[in-house]
């Protein structure tokens, strides 16, 4: 029973798919896909700054660098932590105002309080 | 380019500290001698994704969904019962969801909490399933390699035939478990940001096999995990009960050819085979514990019966089921937004039967199976005060 199998062809199958790719949230398809767009490009720029922070990581402690020590760098768990802070605090300056909630707006047209009505 | 040794990484986790060291020394020597595609070495038991680029992608999704999952899931249920309020309702009651969705599902705060938890899904399958299939010579010739290579073995059964609760793209996965050769590499770092970083050493599945319940008798010879996908519990009981027979069984043959290459990878001996849990194939009264971790909620009703039914009859008299999922340790929550998620999750993460495992009586189902029950079996999950556990009588 415990035998390996050499014939692998069709060990994948049909599937069911999902439409969630078409899912429309936010009232507008074009709004969902800022929304993700949005996001990707979060993941871009993290990818670069991390990369570039690697880089000084580097240069700092070698002097010299090279694609291969930038692919294979293997950051300190002290030098993880500090990025992940980094990557937090991106993720707030970025995507922040996307939880303040919205449950006490105030619209454009409201007088200021202080004003004479 | 520099390789990281895994035997010296992994013994130095802290995460492997309860489990039995002497059966895991880190790669085998089979697998040392054949491909093994790990271009940026290993950190312990994970191979690190194989570019810089794809890595910090995750590790931006990763500290994302900590983002989504905490101040904008808050700032959505604030929201939802501020809606509900509004309209005189009691978010805390058992609120049908109709009537939740009809009050809430169109606010933008809640529709962008869901948009961009579902984007940074998207995102992690798609950005994982472009690595693996942009490079599947490898990927491909990888796998080949460790197919007939051990310790443990590999068996994929081409033509089975699949219930169409199976063959689901499940968590929106591409392909799901049965339909992309590449299913357990993506299973695996795409359930690694899921769960935030916190596994990425198979922290909550050696917590899981440390908690597993032995027959009364003790004697554990033999034990099989149903819905093995990645292998990781099933490697972890093996690291538990050494001197066990463990088997994996998962309906995707690419799940369980990944489990296997992963687990002949880390010098586990774990069988692995692409079988069905409600026609698993092995004799009457085999397996002296037979477990599974978040699989019922992924079955159909009807799946679920069959399940239960053909795991009472490979479980030896005296044995122990031990099933781990959502609510077999603490019952599902009736509040509104509690709803609200589990059919969020239902209709677009790919959960079919999410709902209905809510409301199924799982115990029920137990009892109808023949086990006796015991509900206040070790607490498995995390927060649980127990789990239910079956036996069957001697």
């Amino acid at each position: 029973m415990a035998t390996s199998k050499s014939d692998l062809k069709g060990y994948t199958t049909d599937f069911i798919k999902s439409d969630t790719d078409k899912a429309v949230f936010l009232g507008n398809p074009l709004m969902d896909d800022m929304m993700t767009a949005l996001i990707n490009l979060g993941a871009e720029t993290w990818a670069n700054r991390r990369r570039v922070k690697i880089i000084e990581m580097l240069f700092e402690k070698n002097g010299k660098i090279s694609r291969e020590m930038v692919e294979a760098y293997m950051p300190t768990p002290e030098q993880e932590k500090q990025m992940q802070v980094e990557r937090d605090e991106f993720i707030r300056t970025a995507f922040g105002h996307f939880a303040r909630g919205a449950t006490d707006i105030v619209a454009l047209s409201t007088l200021n309080p202080t004003s004479k009505k | 380019m520099t390789m990281l040794n895994r035997r010296t990484l992994f013994t130095s986790t802290a995460a492997a500290a309860t489990i039995a060291q002497d059966t895991f020394l880190g790669r085998s020597a089979q697998a040392a001698n054949r491909l093994d595609v790990e271009p940026r070495g290993t950190i312990g038991r994970l191979e690190r994704l194989p570019r810089l680029d794809l890595e910090s992608q995750h590790d931006f999704i990763t500290g994302f969904r900590q983002f989504v999952n905490g101040e904008m899931t808050r700032a959505a249920e604030a929201r939802i019962n501020a809606l509900l309020k509004a309209k005189g309702l009691d978010p805390t009651s058992d609120l049908p969801i109709d009537t939740i969705l009809e009050h809430t599902a169109n606010d933008p705060v809640i529709a962008n909490s869901a948009r961009s938890w579902l984007s940074a899904q998207q995102l992690s399958w798609r950005t994982l399933r472009n690595e693996f299939h942009g490079n599947k010579d490898a990927y491909l010739s990888e796998m080949e390699a460790a197919d007939k290579s051990g310790p443990g073995s590999l068996e994929l059964n081409p033509g089975i035939e699949l219930p169409d609760y199976t063959r689901h793209e499940i968590h929106i996965q591409p392909g799901g478990y049965v339909g992309d050769p590449f299913a357990g590499h993506s299973y695996l770092y795409g359930t690694n940001n899921f769960y935030t970083g916190r596994n990425n050493q198979d922290e909550l599945h050696i917590t899981l096999a440390n908690v597993l319940p032995l027959p009364a008798d003790g004697k554990v010879i033999r034990i099989l995990e149903q819905g093995t996908s990645c292998g990781q519990l099933a490697v972890a009981l093996k690291q538990r009960f050494p001197n066990a027979e463990v088997w994996g069984i998962d309906c995707g043959g690419p799940m369980v050819r990944f489990a296997h290459m992963r687990a002949a990878d880390l010098g586990v001996e774990v069988h692995f085979a692409q079988r069905l849990a409600e026609d698993s194939k092995f004799p009457d009264n085999h397996f002296d514990i037979i477990t599974n971790n978040i699989m019922f909620h992924e079955v159909s009703p009807e799946g679920i019966h069959a399940v239960l039914k053909e795991s009472m009859r490979t479980l030896r008299p005296g044995g122990v089921y031990f099933p781990i999922d959502f609510f077999t340790g603490s019952p599902p929550s009736k509040t509104a937004f509690s709803k609200f998620r589990s059919w969020w999750d239902s209709r677009w993460n790919g959960e079919p039967w999410r709902l209905e495992y809510a409301a199924f009586d799982f115990n029920g189902a137990m009892l109808k199976a023949g086990f006796d029950v015991n509900e206040n079996g070790p607490a498995a999950r995390p927060g649980s005060k127990s789990n239910v556990m079956g036996t069957k009588r001697a």
